[in-house]
C-alpha cells in the first residue's frame, strides 16, 4: 500500500538531515487535497521528522490547501509520491532563497530611500549616521565615491568622499572638516556641502563646470576618535585621543602637528595642553594620512578647511608673521569669498592671515599645503563670534552650512579658472 | 603715539573682548544679554612705565533687542608686565538700553517663589539648546563671565564663555538672589576650556556682582 511505498521512498533520506544555513533550492508546493484519504496521506508525510518539511498550511480539510516548505534535497521525491498518490500540486515557490534574497535587497532599498529622504542635515549626528550618510552618497551618485585614506588612533577608518566625473589624475581640490572634534557645526557642514555638491552637479553651471575639469576629495570628520570623545565624554575635547608617552594627559592638537614651523611659537610643548603640538611633525595618523595622501595624488591645487568659530577666513602664514609670495592674490580672494558669505544672511567674516587675525600658531595645515605648492590654501573658522562658541544651536547648521558652501564656491571657481 | 589699528587685526578685537566683557558685568543680567557687533575703530597709545591704552569705537547689540544699535566708545588700559592687576577698563555708552525692568521683575519672583533651590546643568547642552525657563539662567552667566574675563585678560588671551557646566540657586535670607555657578571659560590662544567657581548674587535695582570667583586647579589631562 501507500504507506509502504512512503516509507520505502524516504528511508533512504532517513538521516539525511543538513544543517540549512541558507534555503538554496528549497521549494514551497502548494498541495490540492480532493479527499480524506490524501489528507490522511499528507499528514503521515508531515509526521516525518527526518524530512524536514515545514508546513506553512498544515494538512486539516480536504476543501483546504496544504502549503509546504520542501528542503532542495527532498524536493524531487515528495514530488515524485505525490505523483504517484495522484495528488494534485502546483509550485507556489521555485527556489526560496531567490525571493528571499530579493526582500533583502527590496528592504536596503527602501532603508537608503528613507535614509534619503530623511537624513536631516539641519541636525547633529553621531559618528556612525555621519559615515551612514556618506554610504548613501557614495551609492546615490555614479560620480561620489567613498575611500579610506587610513585609520586614526583608534582604528576608525578615514574616509574621504571623492567627487569625480572622470579623467585620470585631474586637478583636485581637498576640504576637511573637524580636525578639532568639538567644532561641531564644521562636521555637519561638511556633510550638507557633500550633498549639496552632489545633488548639484548636472544642474548647477559652476557645480558642473567644476566637477567637469577636476576632483574634489571631502573630508568630513578628520579626526573620529575627538569626535566620538565630544560624544560620549567629553564635548570640550579638540585633540587625538593618542597616548603619550610619559605623560597621563591624552591627546596631541592635530592641527599644530603639520610639519611647517613644527614646534615653533604659537604651540605648548607640555601634553596637557590643549594646543600640543605632539612629539614630533606628522606623529600623528590622522595628519600622516591626509600628508601622504595629498603627496600621492601630486596634482592638489586647493587646501581648504574648516574650523570653529570666530567667523574668519584667513590664509598663510600662521608660523611667520611675514607675508606669502601670493598675499594679494589670496587676500583678494579671500575677500571676494567673504562677501559671498555675507551676501546670504549679513554674517561678516574678517580676512587676513591667520598670524594677523587670530593669533601666530606653528604646525597649522594650510602653512603645510602652502608651502608644498598648494597655493590656494584657506582656513575658514565658521559661526558664531562667541555668543554659543562651540555650541551652535543646531538651527544655525543649515545657515551656516548655506553661507560658507557660497564662499568656498567663490574660492573653488577662481581655483578652476587659474587651472586651466 | 597713538597709532591706528586694524579692527580686523587680533590686538584690537581682545582689547574689544575686554571691553565688552566689562560692559556685560556692568549692564548684562537675566535680562540682557551684550554682545560685540562691529569694532569700528581701535587706536593704541603705549604709555612709559605704565602700559599699552586701547581706545575702542564699538557697536554693540542685546541679544534680546538685535534691531537696536548699540554705539559705545571705550579705553581698556592694560598694565605693564602685570599679570595679577585687572586691566583698567572704562566704557561709554551713547544713548539708553532697552529697559528689562519688567523681565527682571518676572525672573526675579519666579526664582523667590521657587520651593526647591534651582539647579541645572550644561547649558547649552551638546547641541546648542537652552530651554526658555533657563535662559535668564544663561544670560545671567553671560554677565558674570564678563567679571572674570575682564580680571583675568592680557594682551595674550581672548575669552569667551563656552558653557554653564553647573547652576545652583542658593537661598539668601536678603533679598539678593545667590547662584553658585560652574562656568566654563574659552580661552582662544591657549585653546584651553578652563572651569572657573563664580558666585553670582543679583537683584533687580542692584544689578549683578561677583564677590567670589576661583579658577578650578589642574588642566584635565583628558
Amino acid at each position: 500500500p501507500a504507506n509502504m511505498k512512503l516509507i520505502f521512498i524516504f528511508s533512504a533520506l532517513i538521516g539525511a538531515s543538513l544543517c540549512l544555513e541558507t534555503f538554496v533550492g528549497h521549494q514551497v508546493l502548494r498541495i490540492k487535497t480532493k479527499n480524506e484519504e490524501e489528507v490522511e496521506q499528507l499528514q503521515l508525510l508531515e509526521s516525518l521528522d527526518h524530512l524536514e518539511l515545514d508546513f506553512w498550511i498544515n494538512p486539516s480539510a480536504p476543501a483546504l490547501p496544504v502549503d509546504v516548505r520542501i528542503p532542495a534535497v527532498s524536493v524531487q521525491s515528495v514530488k515524485a509520491f505525490l505523483e504517484s498518490q495522484g495528488i494534485e500540486y502546483s509550485i507556489l515557490i521555485e527556489d526560496l532563497q531567490d525571493v528571499l534574497d530579493k526582500e533583502k535587497q527590496d528592504m536596503a532599498e527602501s532603508a537608503q530611500r528613507q535614509r534619503s529622504s530623511s537624513f536631516d542635515f539641519g541636525a547633529y549626528h553621531t559618528l556612525d549616521e555621519i559615515n551612514n550618510e556618506l554610504d548613501h552618497l557614495a551609492s546615490e551618485y555614479s560620480f561620489v565615491e567613498k575611500i579610506q585614506i587610513g585609520e586614526s588612533y583608534e582604528k576608525r577608518p578615514l574616509y574621504v568622499l571623492k567627487f569625480s566625473t572622470g579623467g585620470s589624475n585631474r586637478p583636485a581640490i581637498w576640504l576637511d572638516a573637524g580636525i578639532h572634534s568639538r567644532e561641531w557645526v564644521t562636521q555637519a557642514s561638511a556633510l550638507w556641502i557633500a550633498n549639496k555638491i552632489a545633488s548639484d552637479y548636472g544642474t548647477d553651471d559652476s557645480v558642473t563646470s567644476l566637477l567637469d575639469k577636476m576632483d574634489l576629495f571631502l573630508l568630513p570628520v578628520a579626526n573620529p576618535d575627538g569626535f566620538v570623545y565630544t560624544h560620549t565624554w567629553n564635548r570640550m575635547w579638540r585633540k587625538t585621543r593618542s597616548k603619550i608617552p610619559g605623560s597621563v594627559c591624552v591627546g596631541v592638537d592635530p592641527n599644530r602637528n603639520w610639519d611647517a614651523g613644527f614646534g615653533g611659537p604659537g604651540a605648548s610643548a607640555n601634553p596637557c595642553s590643549d594646543s600640543y603640538h605632539g612629539p614630533s611633525a606628522n606623529s600623528e595618523v590622522e595628519v600622516k594620512s591626509v600628508v601622504d595622501f595629498i603627496k600621492n595624488h601630486g596634482n592638489f591645487k586647493a587646501f581648504l578647511t574648516l574650523h570653529s568659530y570666530s567667523q574668519l577666513l584667513m590664509f598663510p602664514y600662521g608660523y611667520k608673521c611675514t607675508r606669502p609670495d601670493d598675499y594679494a592674490e589670496l587676500e583678494s580672494l579671500g575677500r571676494a569669498a567673504a562677501n559671498s558669505i555675507q551676501s546670504l544672511y549679513g554674517t561678516t567674516f574678517q580676512v587676513g592671515t591667520i598670524c594677523k587675525t587670530i593669533y601666530q600658531a606653528s604646525g597649522g595645515s594650510i602653512d603645510w599645503s602652502y608651502d608644498n605648492g598648494i597655493k590656494y590654501s584657506f582656513a575658514f573658522e565658521l559661526r558664531d563670534t562667541g555668543r554659543y562658541g562651540f555650541l551652535l544651536p543646531a538651527s544655525q547648521i543649515l545657515p551656516a552650512a548655506r553661507e560658507t558652501w557660497l564662499g568656498l564656491k567663490k574660492i573653488m571657481e577662481h581655483v578652476r579658472a587659474k587651472s586651466s | 603715539r597713538a597709532m591706528e589699528l586694524p579692527p580686523s587685526h587680533f590686538p584690537a578685537g581682545r582689547a574689544a573682548a575686554v571691553a565688552v566683557g566689562y560692559l556685560r558685568y556692568l549692564r548684562g543680567g537675566p535680562g540682557r544679554g551684550l554682545e560685540l557687533r562691529t569694532l569700528r575703530r581701535a587706536r593704541r597709545q603705549d604709555i612709559d612705565d605704565v602700559g599699552h591704552k586701547y581706545c575702542l569705537e564699538l557697536e554693540l547689540e542685546d541679544v534680546l533687542d538685535k534691531g537696536r544699535t548699540v554705539h559705545c566708545t571705550a579705553e581698556v588700559l592694560y598694565h605693564l608686565g602685570s599679570k595679577s592687576t585687572a586691566p583698567d577698563v572704562q566704557v561709554t555708552v551713547q544713548g539708553e538700553l532697552r529697559s528689562t525692568e519688567e523681565a527682571d521683575q518676572q525672573f526675579y519672583n519666579r526664582i523667590r517663589s521657587l520651593e526647591k533651590e534651582l539647579v541645572a546643568e550644561n547649558i547649552p547642552d551638546s547641541h546648542g539648546n537652552v530651554p526658555p525657563e533657563l535662559e535668564p539662567i544663561h544670560l545671567l552667566a553671560w554677565a558674570a563671565s564678563g567679571y572674570v574675563i575682564w580680571q583675568n585678560s592680557t594682551e595674550n588671551t581672548k575669552f569667551h564663555l563656552a558653557q554653564v557646566k553647573h547652576v545652583k540657586q542658593v537661598k539668601r535670607s536678603d533679598e539678593d538672589l545667590q547662584f553658585d555657578y560652574v562656568l566654563l571659560l574659552h580661552e582662544m590662544v591657549s585653546q584651553e576650556v578652563i572651569p572657573w567657581e563664580v558666585t553670582v548674587l543679583w537683584h533687580p535695582r542692584r544689578g549683578a556682582r561677583v564677590p567670589r570667583d576661583r579658577r578650578q586647579p589642574g588642566l584635565a589631562p583628558g
